[in-house]
């Protein structure tokens, strides 16, 4: 059976990203009713394998960092990929060399490393996590890497998530990270995750397949987000369905501005939100 | 070789050379965890005491590398100290007391400069982690002692919940209040949460703006609109059902 992630990020090896992976963990971690001693040790180990990545996978160049999270009932599967050098980097760490890998293998209950054929390191980490309630898994016509409209800004983090109960939990709290990583106010901050709130919230039947995607933008006091693959005619329904009678429709109020862009095959929505103060 | 001096004829420079030798893995170790609510002074000393434990037990004849055999080792002692402290629990009291922390400094940021601070101003005031303060914006949110009835620290003597404030502003929207619908909808929400959601979707102010007229932070001001946006949706959504 082809297993399908619940979330895949597609990041880059920039060491500020390692937060974005650990806020995603904890909001699935809530999700899924994960206890905080659990919780530490899966995002010990996962950090120590996306920071090999950021440290050594790609010799100090530019690179991706991908993870994808899987929930299974009693254990939570987490993947962490790169094209970088390949599978000697993962032994050294930065503050004390050799450490990264024991550590992985000690907190998790089983590791796997493999060199994928297109090239870079695999780092597969299995947890037990009998406290936690499972998630049902996306149908399996699977994910294909979501396409955006493009705006000229350089995509910071791609995310897509499914089901809807975890996007609930993770989207709001990545989009906290990202604003706050955008130099927002808190009150910005806020705004944001109500942002997210309404995505997830009307999110139902307008994706194209099972997973809601988002490819973030983040630049001082300016945060952008490309919302799709949309069912070609839903992006302007899911702003008009944030409406609320008596206040407007609460996303074209949050953001500043918002766009569509039809494609060949979907729609994208494009938020904007600044923070100029 | 040292583990022998210390093992077997308790050699106590030997434990100690081990100890120099092996303290920044120790130390190491314990850094991955100081985003935790427990102090790095704390981490540090269960992680040497693992340490130790592992220096005893080490079998040079069998094991390859005394780091591989310490590291879990010393992991397995600061597990077992989370959990010994509670730490698993849902609401950790040193997350909350920071979650509180991170809220008074939000306030008296804003009150002093007239706009909400960022997470790297908040987090360079607190002397914590971005992480940690990011946690702490979304915690708060949970927080029953939050609750919008609790009188404000302070506010006791005029006896004045929030919603006794901002009542005297009712007149401005009784034209609104004329569309039947909106009563329909909106009215679902007790009173105070309705106005508060007025005050950013309809007349555009900014949720500090509110927190200084209504008399509460701004994270709780975040916490009403996020909470009855949510409640509207439900119910719009159950009647979209209905019909």
């Amino acid at each position: 059976m082809a297993r399908q992630p619940n979330v895949r990020l597609n990041l880059s090896n920039r060491p500020e990203n390692v937060l974005l992976v650990r806020e995603t963990l904890t909001g699935v971690a809530e999700a899924i009713g994960l206890d905080g001693t659990d919780l530490n040790d899966v995002r010990t180990a996962v950090t120590e394998a996306c920071n090999n990545v950021v440290l050594h996978a790609y010799e100090g160049r530019e690179g991706s960092l991908e993870v994808e999270v899987h929930i299974a009932p009693r254990a939570l599967e987490v993947t962490v990929r790169d094209r970088g050098v390949g599978i000697g980097h993962a032994a050294t760490s930065e503050d004390a060399p050799g450490i990264g890998l024991p550590v992985i293998e000690a907190l998790s209950h089983e590791v796997e490393f493999r060199e994928p054929e297109e090239g870079g390191t695999e780092v597969r980490m299995e947890f037990a996590t009998a406290s936690a309630g499972g998630m049902e898994s996306p149908a399996q016509n699977g994910l294909e890497v979501p396409v955006f409209a493009e705006t000229g800004h350089a995509t910071t983090a791609t995310i897509s998530i499914a089901p809807t109960l975890l996007a609930r939990a993770v989207v709001p709290r990545m989009l906290c990270a990202l604003a706050a990583r955008a130099h927002f106010s808190t009150d910005r901050i806020s705004d944001s995750q109500m942002v997210a709130d309404a995505l997830v919230a009307h999110a139902g039947d307008s994706f194209r397949g099972d997973y809601l995607s988002m490819a973030v933008s983040v630049e001082p006091r300016d945060l952008e987000l490309r919302v799709g693959p949309l069912i070609t005619g839903r992006a302007e329904r899911l702003v008009d369905d944030s409406d609320v009678e008596g206040l407007g429709r609460v996303l074209e109020k949050l953001a500043d501005s918002h766009d569509v862009t039809h494609m060949d095959s979907h729609d994208t929505l494009t938020l904007q939100l600044l923070d100029p103060r | 070789m040292l583990f022998a001096r210390w093992q077997q004829h308790g050699e106590r420079a030997a434990r100690e050379a081990l100890v120099q030798r092996f303290m920044p893995l120790a130390r190491s170790l314990a850094r991955r965890y100081d985003r935790s609510s427990e102090p790095y002074e704390d981490l540090l000393q269960v992680a040497a005491l693992g340490l130790l434990k592992a220096m005893d037990r080490f079998d040079t004849a069998r094991g390859p590398s005394f780091a591989s055999f310490a590291i879990p080792t010393i992991l397995g002692e600061m597990r077992r100290y989370f959990r010994d402290s509670g730490w698993s629990l849902h609401v950790p009291r040193g997350d909350k007391e920071r979650a509180l922390k991170v809220r008074d400094a939000q306030e008296a940021f804003a009150n002093e400069h007239g706009h909400a601070p960022t997470v790297s101003q908040l987090s360079q005031y607190l002397e914590l982690e971005d992480e940690q303060v990011i946690d702490a914006l979304l915690a708060i949110q949970a927080y029953e002692s939050l609750s919008l009835d609790a009188p404000r620290p302070g506010a006791e003597d005029e006896a004045l919940t929030y919603g006794d404030s901002v009542g005297e502003d009712d007149a401005r929207y009784e034209l609104i209040e004329l569309d039947a619908t909106v009563v329909a909808v909106l009215d679902q929400v007790p009173q105070r949460e309705r106005q508060i959601l007025r005050m950013r979707f309809v007349e555009g102010l900014t949720q500090t703006q509110i927190a200084g007229r209504v008399g509460i932070s701004q994270m709780q001001v975040s916490r009403v609109l996020r909470r009855s946006l949510d409640q509207l949706r439900s119910l719009t959504q159950d009647t979209g059902e209905a019909q």
